[in-house]
């Protein structure tokens, strides 16, 4: 394992050829084997460093110990001007402690938090420049939206007009001017959401805080308010950290994002990298769905690498070296979407197998094929349900044949 | 003390309700003879053992003592075929016309100690009742007994356990002597100190236990929130802790102040000559001067004074729960 400030120093090199000049046109014409080379990735927005923003939250070495484990475990991260940035991991991995220390209400064991150059452990949360939009939303039940969102405001005693002010700016930004007098009970699930947004930006902080934004919706809501969210945030300009365990909502939201698990980063990096080259088979079979195979190396060299992946009767081909002595294991990560499924039998020498399909998932959008191999693993392939009635697609018990392009694989060697 | 009886019921139920069922809308629910048959068991209760000897009283208040068995004058009688209804009220303008005034400062005096122990026993209280609410559950159920125990000893036990310990030379007095902090025994027997002590030591359980049930329900995340937004750490208790435990205070308080005001053991026992409560006036009158309709005439009294400040509040609490549910 390396540590987190490896992690984020090779994700900055990695990025490095992503900074020439890339045109729409230039992309399009692009031959399409070029497109899935590692820092080379379409339609992702420049990093931070790209841009030459300004770093406005520094986390240094960062651990909290509770009495018995560690929640988060010498961590760094830079935060950006402007910038949403995704903790993403499952429940316990240390995001939500994390984000409760820049808030206020965890004291880290070490490290420091450093928000525009200046120190904030040992600053009381009333006296953080921070404000954090909670989960349950943590609005005041027996105050009105508007008494919610004046509250912050009142705390730094501003004059009673400057307030007014402030809270009918809030309440246009988030619509919900018809709503001033009525008591968070007598709201929506949405419209708590954007009261409690409206709450932690009314007084301007210099980081906002989002703990699980979403958590407290339903499905239908959580993706029309995604986009709608980032919209506000990104109206009023500020810069913002938020926790999630759902990796739709990161990659909808986030600018860049943080895979964490046990208390580390184990990627750094923007919503497209992190799914199209995952560093780790944590963080390929945490982000999305992913087919794993246990492999070993045959022989690599600068254009061409194969391996061979137990009872395949056809290496798997990458076209880039791989920097492992002939023989090692290594992890092949490929992802159901890339792989094509056929009848016929495929002309190509490489990256290819065979095997029944076992299973048929219909999602609507999408059908999901489980074919088990002849070695008996079983290999998920999805295919898009583009016509209402096609003929000819494969059914149960169908014999198949699974293909994918030599850059869809990922080589994985820890 | 019956008379806040019903009162406080309703805040005790108040107090054990989930916040959440508060505001749900009444269910439709067509009522069956078996749920009269339930509602009715209760209700003969309260019509015997409340209703019943509220009338017996409110009537002997409108009689005049005469020495008979019972000593006092019949409300209604029958001389030469006429029915005649006499309504004595001067019982009533004795109370406030008294010369020396001895009704109205007994009246006073009680709501005095009443209000003080009520305000010591909340100040006290609370941080009690915070601790249990936060402690782990196995230690919790340790505090819980330790506030519940010793109700579980006789009342005047306790109380003359007080009396040893303060008087001229017990316990206390011995200790702060030999640590040289007093040069002779203070008086504190006899004293409204005493009856204070007293008071806040027998009622502490009835204010801690609701105010423990409404802190468990108490929504922390509105404390962090409250100090995410700037709000200081005594600004967020009053803001975030005091509006969501309102419940339990209030719950707490009434079930200190009604018997408070009524007590006559603590104050006799502990209290001095001088400090004349509403509990001894009744004694006094009932059993020294065996004038009945006097001291039923000062009980009611005491009782329009009780209700008259919990209907008002009950009906603004009303007011705001029905604004609330207009606005749905």
């Amino acid at each position: 394992m390396e540590t987190p400030v490896d992690i984020n120093a090779r994700n900055t090199a990695s990025q490095q050829p992503a900074a020439q000049p890339q045109t729409a046109e230039a992309i399009i014409n692009q031959p399409v084997k070029q497109l899935h080379l590692p820092g080379q990735l379409p339609g992702q927005k420049p990093t931070p460093e790209q841009q030459n923003r300004k770093p406005i939250l520094e986390i240094k070495h960062i651990t909290k110990r509770f009495e018995t484990f560690t929640a988060v475990n010498d961590v760094d991260l830079t935060l950006y001007q402007g910038e949403i940035f995704a903790l993403l991991g499952s429940s316990g991995c240390g995001k939500s402690t994390l984000l409760r220390m820049l808030a206020g209400f965890e004291t880290p064991t070490s490290g420091s938090i450093l928000l525009d150059g200046k120190e904030l452990i040992g600053v009381p949360p009333y006296k953080r420049p921070v404000n954090m939009m909670f989960q349950s939303y943590a609005l005041f039940p027996y105050m009105t939206v508007k008494q919610n969102i004046a509250f912050g405001l009142k705390q730094s005693k501003l004059p009673k007009a400057q307030i007014e002010d402030r809270v009918d700016k809030m309440l246009r930004l988030v619509h919900m001017e018809e709503y001033v007098d009525r008591k968070p009970f007598q709201l929506s699930g949405g419209q708590r959401q954007r009261v409690a947004l409206a709450r932690s930006l009314a007084k301007e902080p210099r980081v906002l805080l989002l703990d699980e934004p979403m958590g407290a919706l339903d499905k239908k809501l959580r993706e029309q308010m995604r986009l709608e969210l980032v919209d506000i945030i990104n109206s009023v300009g500020v810069t913002c950290l938020m926790v999630t365990h759902d990796q739709e909502e990161a990659m909808t939201m986030a600018d860049r994002i943080a895979i964490m698990e046990k208390g580390e980063f184990l990627q750094i990096g923007g919503p497209r990298e992190i799914y199209e080259n995952p560093n780790c088979r944590f963080c390929a079979e945490f982000i999305g769905s992913v087919n794993i195979f246990d492999c070993h190396l045959i022989s690599s060299n600068a254009t061409q690498s194969l391996i061979a992946c137990g009872d395949f009767k056809n290496p798997i081909e990458l076209t880039h070296d791989i920097d492992l002595a002939d023989g090692m294991p290594l992890t092949i990560a490929l992802r159901p979407e890339k792989i094509y499924i056929s009848h016929l039998t495929p002309q190509e020498e490489t990256n290819w197998c065979e095997g029944v399909v076992e299973n048929i998932a219909y999602l609507g959008d999408i059908s999901i094929y489980y074919v088990r191999l002849t070695d008996g693993r079983i290999v998920s392939a999805t295919l898009p349900n583009v016509d209402r009635f096609k003929e000819g697609l494969p059914t149960w018990d169908d014999h198949v044949y699974l293909s994918w392009d030599p850059e869809s694989c990922i080589a994985l060697t820890f | 003390m019956s008379t806040g009886f019903s009162a406080n019921m309703t805040f005790i139920r108040r107090a054990f309700q989930p916040r959440s069922r508060q505001a749900l809308a009444p269910q439709q629910h067509q009522n069956t003879w078996r749920d009269y048959a339930l509602i009715f068991l209760p209700y003969v209760w309260m019509i015997i053992f409340f209703l019943l000897p509220f009338l017996i009283i409110f009537k002997i208040s409108l009689s005049v003592t005469e020495i008979a068995i019972p000593p006092y004058s019949p409300l209604v009688t029958f001389e030469e075929g006429a029915m005649q209804i006499i309504l004595h009220l001067e019982n009533y303008t004795n109370i406030f016309t008294d010369p020396d005034g001895t009704y109205i400062r007994s009246y006073l005096k009680s709501l005095q100690v009443a209000a003080f122990s009520t305000l010591f026993c909340l100040i006290i209280g609370y941080p009690i009742a915070w601790a249990l609410a936060s402690s782990k559950p196995a230690m919790r159920n340790v505090l819980f007994m330790l506030v519940i125990m010793p109700s579980w000893t006789s009342f005047v036990v306790r109380i003359y356990a007080w009396m040893t310990l303060m008087k001229r030379d017990g316990l206390i007095n011995d200790i702060l002597m030999v640590l040289g902090i007093i040069d002779e025994p203070i008086q504190m027997l006899q004293t409204d100190f005493a009856v204070y002590v007293g008071i806040v030591y027998c009622y502490l359980p009835y204010m801690v236990l609701p105010l423990f049930s409404a802190l468990m329900k108490v929504d922390y995340s509105l404390i962090e929130a409250a100090y995410d937004l700037g709000c200081r750490p005594v600004k967020t208790f009053f803001s975030t802790l005091v509006p969501q435990t309102k419940s339990g205070i209030v719950a707490g308080s009434m079930l200190v102040f009604i018997p408070a005001l009524g007590e006559y053991v603590i104050p006799e026992l502990l209290g001095g000559k001088s400090s004349i409560l509403i509990g001894r006036i009744l004694w006094q009158e009932f059993f020294n001067n065996r004038d009945w309709p006097l001291a039923s005439a000062v009980a009611i009294t005491m009782l329009v004074i009780l209700v008259i400040p919990i209907m008002i509040f009950y009906k603004m609490e009303r007011r705001e729960q029905e604004k609330l549910n207009a606005g749905k």
